[in-house]
């Protein structure tokens, strides 16, 4: 899994973002909200100004204000809203929408069809793709159960039959959102309980057989039988116990019967939840001079990489892609990457230092084939000249490479050698360890990112990650619920559906739309905008020629896709990050712990726009009953 | 709007409807059985043999997906590509490769899909892992996808041949050829996998020396399993049949060099040898279909030639002096300017009147088909048709000549004799085991074992000079390299044995092609000459072994009646002595010793037989060698000749 800059911000670095304020989810929330209200009420008055001329529009949308401020905000009541929810969850049930189950459960029955059987990691292919699916599945639903309900009452008149009660314009809008919320929930905690159960069984095998078991000593060594594509090899003590070696991602536990057979355990460590403690990494270049970045090996860059600059990228003073690519360090040479931990105590750590490495190799000779690269770890102090001795491993590439490391080593102190304390000598009062990585192979290279090397304090329970994995896919459907119910206080049904859902799809497409801004604000040519790019593609022609049209045609197209880039771009960013919430299942199906902060940080995105999605439906509901 | 009106269109609209359901269920009625073409589009699945089950395996997960996929299906296998690559830049590599297989789900008939991310999984992807066991696996991956896209595409020979040479290329070509042979070998899952879908991995086509199936061999296989298909009638496409064909023959000669370079270096070599010979004279006799309405064989060209100079001189015949006659017309028709500078002498020329020359001398130049139209009326129809089967032979001999100089065929068949040779073995062994010996620091006995690999080496290349093209050529040129070295001089005196070679093969590169075209071409004449000389070679060995078998079986009744005799003797001096025995107690001991004595010397001569028959087989190679220097002294000059 590559994090990227944004993954590591806690709930207050992506609130405030302390040294770019700029760049802040606050000061994009409130720019948004703010710019709402202003396009709100400036539209509000044109509509009305129409229909009822100047000073009378301007005293209605005024007194639209007075309403929501006045009377219809205190005076909303739980206990209608809740009656108003429980018509919409009722009429939602209705409209058979528990079939989304059903099909869901059609869906992974067929799975086995599409899931590759000889994966190298099975867990994490099951998880992303319960997970995904029922992304995608409940996203549709949402989109669907929101948009029809309300235009279908107020085309079909049942409306009036509310409306014409004691209740607000507020309490229609807010029983809709929690009824549909309700019945979404209510559809949602099934799919999790029977992915739950997919997963688990899914990944559940035994082998039987053992083979090739032969006295090593006085351990005994062997081979369990080949199921699922795959074998172990196992090691027997001499009390019987014992345990296969880690492949795709699990082990089972091996013992020996009295009559000496031997029994496997079920598949163990397929479902984890690490809980990373990142640091901070530099690089050292050959001279052995600081760096902010590793070396490049050529690999292709990742795409996008704009949207964790919020405004400040919309209105120009951030430029270009905040990206996290693996550096790389060459070996027998001074390059290095430096992790500084903070926060090392005894009581986080006290049986020693949980390290796990997921390192890239990168080799520029062939080399000795039938060995992998080695890198080498130190622990080092990070004010002081005090460091332990190099261990060198072997590089395991594409495989968490999971290590204790003792508290005590041998290591240098300046000039003299003894055994260093991981936390009198290396951890300096600030609680900070630095780990070194380093290449021993000449002429090769090691490559890691801020992800790649961390400390893992603690493990939580799979159950619960699924679970927040789950809450994550809740919160993206009330969001679109949200914005459904929104579109639909005054667009037809169909009509709000295709908006929320090119919201949605605007959404997900937000960094290819940033992408090309760039390029336009940069110059550099990769095919144009939109207009361009349909022109090309009817000539056939490459995106890194010249636009072969005459010289005004060109002026009107780069001058009409220029305009209708920006207004992507300001209308993508204000819309809801949801690759980045689909993206948080990657963290469940890798075997991490969703970070605390993403989740809150996404739920309190959604909150934020439930909120203008919620004012935005109160006026026009509100505008509605008045043309009523 | 009345209630009428909106029945009636309702009527139009259901009416409208089934006039449209009627051209649909003309085109799309599908075939029910004998009798029974259906619907013009099942005419056309079978006229075109394009129906799914004439396609290859039915999946119906493929046919889920593609009806899923709601007609979108070139949109989801487009964004499925993207996510494709997208996976590639990440280093995703198990997501990859759930992509492609979803792609493949959505695109299972479209060869190149397969081909190309077949090559993505075993080339690309494999050289991204550090660790070559899972490089090895990679590969694996790549080969699995090709299989399955075998078999659903039943009738695609060029995914057929292609897996048959990733089996071979990718495994047994790439640096870590020595490591990714040996895990194939062990690879008990790949093997069940590959005799689950019909190849033969345990017979003895695919086994190695070490009784292990060979990458080489498996892949030969495969490719066979493509020559088949193409046998039965199926066509090769985006491929030239030459290339197609070349292949499978080809992968015997790997699968030969590897073993040797593996240190297999005995008879089971030659005999690989001699199989890769085999399947190359297989080659030469299959018919190749080539960019010209014939086919031809690649082992054909001398029976052609020899067509062509039977016809030709039966042309000449025939047409007697109209040749003549022709030429005489020609040059009577050229201006007067070129028919003056015709019979000048070049120096004699300024540049452009040797132009002039030239193309008056072209122009003059007859064809066949003009002498025979100007021949004697009686004969004139004959010579037209003779006139054009010689064109006709000469396309074919062009054509085959083209064709054999693109994949070098004749180099092959030299080199397939040249290795069945079982001093070319033992030249390969003795470098192989002094280059042990140099690494070993054993460095006399390096010297001595190179010294003699060289020798033998310089009568191989005495008669085979084609070789100096050949990998072992430059692998020679380094362990000669290593030599000087060792003996820390890198002068050569002038009776160093391989001389010639180190000035042909010059500096680093590959040797001139200048002397490689000379090379090519003396050696034809010289194959021939081996070929007598070892024929001369068999008949003698024939005949010495004829001689000694006779001359043993003279020794064995000489024995046989020496020892009669004895027998018979030793009877009669029994009789006498039991006659005696009274008179003559005294003497019994000592005639009982004598004869004791003579039987031993009996086993004494039954004992020598084999070894002088060892001494002889000796002899034989000795003198064999002898022979074989005296033409290496004969043919270096040749040699030296040909170096520039």
């Amino acid at each position: 899994m590559n994090l990227q800059p944004e993954d590591f911000w806690s709930f207050y670095e992506w609130l405030l973002r302390p040294e770019a304020f700029l760049e802040s989810a606050l000061l994009q929330g409130v720019v948004l909200i703010v710019l709402s209200i202003v396009v709100g009420l400036v539209f509000g008055y044109v509509i009305s100004a129409a229909r009822y001329g100047p000073s009378e529009g301007f005293y209605a949308v005024a007194r639209a204000v007075r309403d929501l401020l006045r009377f219809d905000l205190p005076g909303t009541r739980l206990r209608r809203v809740m009656a108003l929810a429980r018509l919409a969850f009722k009429e939602a049930i209705r409209r058979k929408v528990l079939f989304v189950i059903g099909l869901f459960v059609v869906g992974l029955l067929l799975a086995g069809w599409f899931l590759d059987p000889n994966s190298s990691d099975p867990a994490r292919l099951y998880i992303s793709f319960v997970l995904t699916g029922t992304n995608y599945l409940v996203l549709a639903l949402a989109l669907f159960i929101s948009a029809f309900s309300l235009p279908s009452d107020i085309e079909s008149k049942r409306i009036y039959t509310i409306v014409t009660k004691p209740v607000r314009a507020t309490e229609i809008v807010l029983g809709r959102m929690l009824g549909f919320i309700g019945v979404g929930t209510m559809i949602l905690v099934p799919m999790g309980l029977v992915s739950y159960v997919f997963v688990t069984r899914g990944l559940r095998h035994t082998h039987v057989e053992v083979a090739d078991v032969r006295e090593v000593g006085d351990q005994l060594q062997g081979e369990t039988d080949y199921v699922r594509s795959h074998s172990h090899e196992f090691t027997v003590d001499a009390e019987g116990q014992g345990i296969t070696d880690v492949v795709r991602g699990h082990r089972h536990a091996v013992v020996r019967n009295a009559d000496g057979g031997f029994t496997i355990g079920p598949p163990e460590g397929n479902l984890r939840a690490r809980i990373p403690d990142y640091g901070d990494v530099v690089f050292y270049d050959r001279r052995g001079e600081e760096k902010e970045v590793g070396l490049n090996v050529g690999d292709e860059e990742l795409s996008g990489g704009f949207r964790s600059s919020g405004i400040s990228r919309v209105i120009g003073v951030t430029r270009g892609p905040k990206k996290l690519e693996h550096g790389y360090v060459e070996g027998g040479t001074l390059c290095a990457a430096v992790f500084t931990f903070d926060d090392v105590t005894p009581e986080r750590f006290p049986d020693g230092i949980p390290l796990d490495l997921t390192i890239r190799a990168f080799r520029t000779h062939k080399g000795d084939i039938e060995s992998t690269l080695r890198g080498s770890l130190a622990l080092k102090h990070p004010g002081k000249d005090i460091e332990t001795n190099p261990i060198v491993f072997e590089v395991n590439e594409y495989e968490v490479d999971e290590r204790l490391l003792e508290l005590e080593r041998e290591g240098s102190d300046g000039d003299e050698t003894r055994t260093l304390n991981v936390f009198e000598d290396l951890v300096d009062e600030d609680g900070r360890l630095q780990v070194v990585i380093r290449c021993v192979d000449r002429g090769q290279y090691l490559g890691v990112t801020k992800s790649s090397v961390y400390l893992r304090p603690g493990e939580s329970s799979f159950r619960w990650n699924l679970t927040k994995a789950y809450i994550s896919i809740w919160l993206q459907m009330t969001m679109v619920i949200a914005f459904g119910v929104m579109f639909s206080t005054f667009l037809s049904g169909p009509v709000a559906m295709i908006a929320t859902a090119v919201c949605v799809l605007l959404g997900f497409s937000a960094e290819q739309i940033y992408d090309t801004r760039h390029y336009l604000d940069e110059g550099i040519d990769r095919g144009g905008g939109p207009i361009e790019s349909v022109v090309r593609l009817l000539r056939q022609d490459s995106v890194t020629t010249e636009l072969d049209v005459d010289a005004l045609a060109s002026k009107v197209i780069k001058t009409a896709d220029a305009g209708i880039v920006y207004s992507l771009d300001a209308v993508a960013t204000a819309l809801p990050n949801l690759p980045k919430m689909v993206s948080t299942s990657e963290f469940a199906a890798s075997g991490f712990d969703i970070l605390g902060a993403l989740l809150a940080r996404h739920a309190a995105a959604t909150l934020g726009y439930c909120l203008l999605a919620f004012l935005v439906s109160y006026f026009f509901l509100k505008s509605r009953e008045i043309a009523a | 709007m009345n209630l009428k009106s909106a029945f009636g269109r309702k009527i139009v609209y259901l009416g409208v409807l089934v006039a449209m359901l009627v051209p649909l269920f003309l085109l799309g009625q599908p075939a029910a059985g004998i009798g029974d073409s259906g619907g013009q589009l099942a005419e056309m699945r079978n006229r075109f043999n394009i129906a799914e089950s004439d396609l290859g395996e039915i999946s119906p997960a493929s046919e889920t997906m593609k009806l899923a996929s709601l007609g979108l299906r070139g949109v989801a296998a487009t964004l499925l590509w993207n996510k494709a690559h997208d996976f590639g830049v990440r280093h995703e590599w198990d997501r990859l490769k759930a992509t492609l297989n979803n792609i493949a789900l959505l695109q299972p008939h479209f060869d190149r899909v397969w081909e190309f991310q077949a090559w993505n999984l075993a080339y690309n992807v494999s050289s991204e892992f550090d660790d070559y066991r899972q490089r090895y696996h990679m590969v694996g991956e790549g080969t699995d996808y090709l299989t399955r896209g075998v078999r659903q595409n039943r009738k695609a020979s060029r995914l057929v041949w292609y897996t048959g040479w990733f089996y071979g290329q990718k495994l047994g070509m790439s640096d870590e050829k020595k490591q990714f042979r040996e895990l194939f070998a062990e690879d008990d899952v790949a093997h069940e996998d590959l005799l689950e879908e019909g190849i033969a991995v345990d017979s003895p086509e695919a086994l190695g020396p070490l009784g292990n199936p060979d990458n080489w061999l498996v892949g030969r296989l495969w490719l066979n399993r493509g020559y088949d298909l193409v046998d039965s009638g199926v066509k090769i496409r985006r491929q030239t049949p030459i290339n197609f064909f070349e292949t499978g023959p080809k992968w015997r000669f790997k699968h030969a060099e590897a073993i040797e370079q593996e240190g297999v270096l005995d008879e089971r070599a030659q005999n690989a040898w001699e199989l890769a010979s085999e399947d190359w004279a297989g080659l030469g006799n299959r018919s190749i279909p080539v960019t010209a309405p014939f086919t031809i064989k690649l082992d054909q060209m001398d029976e052609l030639v020899r067509q062509k100079e039977e016809k030709d001189e039966q042309f000449r015949e025939l047409v007697d002096d109209a040749t003549e006659q022709v030429i005489q017309e020609l040059v009577a028709s050229l201006p007067e300017d070129q028919r003056n500078v015709m019979d000048v002498p070049d120096e004699q020329l300024t540049p452009q009147q040797q132009a002039k020359k030239r193309t008056a001398i072209a122009v003059t130049r007859p064809t066949r088909a003009a002498v025979a139209r100007a021949t004697d009326p009686a004969v004139r129809l004959r010579a037209i048709t003779l006139a054009g089967e010689i064109e006709d032979l000469e396309a074919r001999i062009n054509k085959t000549n083209g064709y054999r100089k693109q994949i070098n065929y004749p180099y092959w068949k030299t080199l397939a004799i040249a290795e069945q040779e079982e001093r070319t073995v033992r030249a390969r062994r003795l470098i192989f085991e002094a280059e042990k010996a140099n690494a070993d620091a054993e460095l006399d006995k390096a010297i001595a074992l190179y010294e003699e690999a060289f020798e033998i080496w310089a009568e191989i290349f005495d008669d085979y000079p084609i070789l100096i093209i050949d990998d072992t050529a430059e692998d020679l040129r380094d362990s000669i390299g290593r030599y000087a070295a060792v003996i820390d001089s890198n002068e050569f005196d002038d009776d160093f044995p391989l001389k010639t070679f180190i000035e042909i093969m010059g500096g680093d590169g590959p040797p001139d092609p200048e002397v490689y075209e000379m090379v090519r071409e003396t050696q034809k004449e010289k194959l021939e000459q081996r070929r007598r000389e070892r024929e001369a070679e068999e008949k003698r060995l024939a005949e010495e072994a004829e001689a000694q078998a006779a001359k043993k079986k003279a020794a064995k009744k000489k024995a046989a009646e020496e020892k009669a005799a004895e027998e018979k003797a030793a009877a009669e001096k029994a009789a006498a002595e039991k006659a005696a025995e009274e008179k003559a107690a005294e003497m019994r001991a000592a005639d009982d010793a004598d004869a004791g004595d003579s039987e031993p010397g009996d086993s004494e001569a039954g004992d020598s037989e084999p070894g002088v028959e060892e001494k002889e087989t000796d002899g034989d190679g000795s003198a064999d060698d002898a022979g074989e220097l005296e033409e290496v002294g004969e043919v270096t000059p040749a040699g030296e000749d040909a170096s520039p």
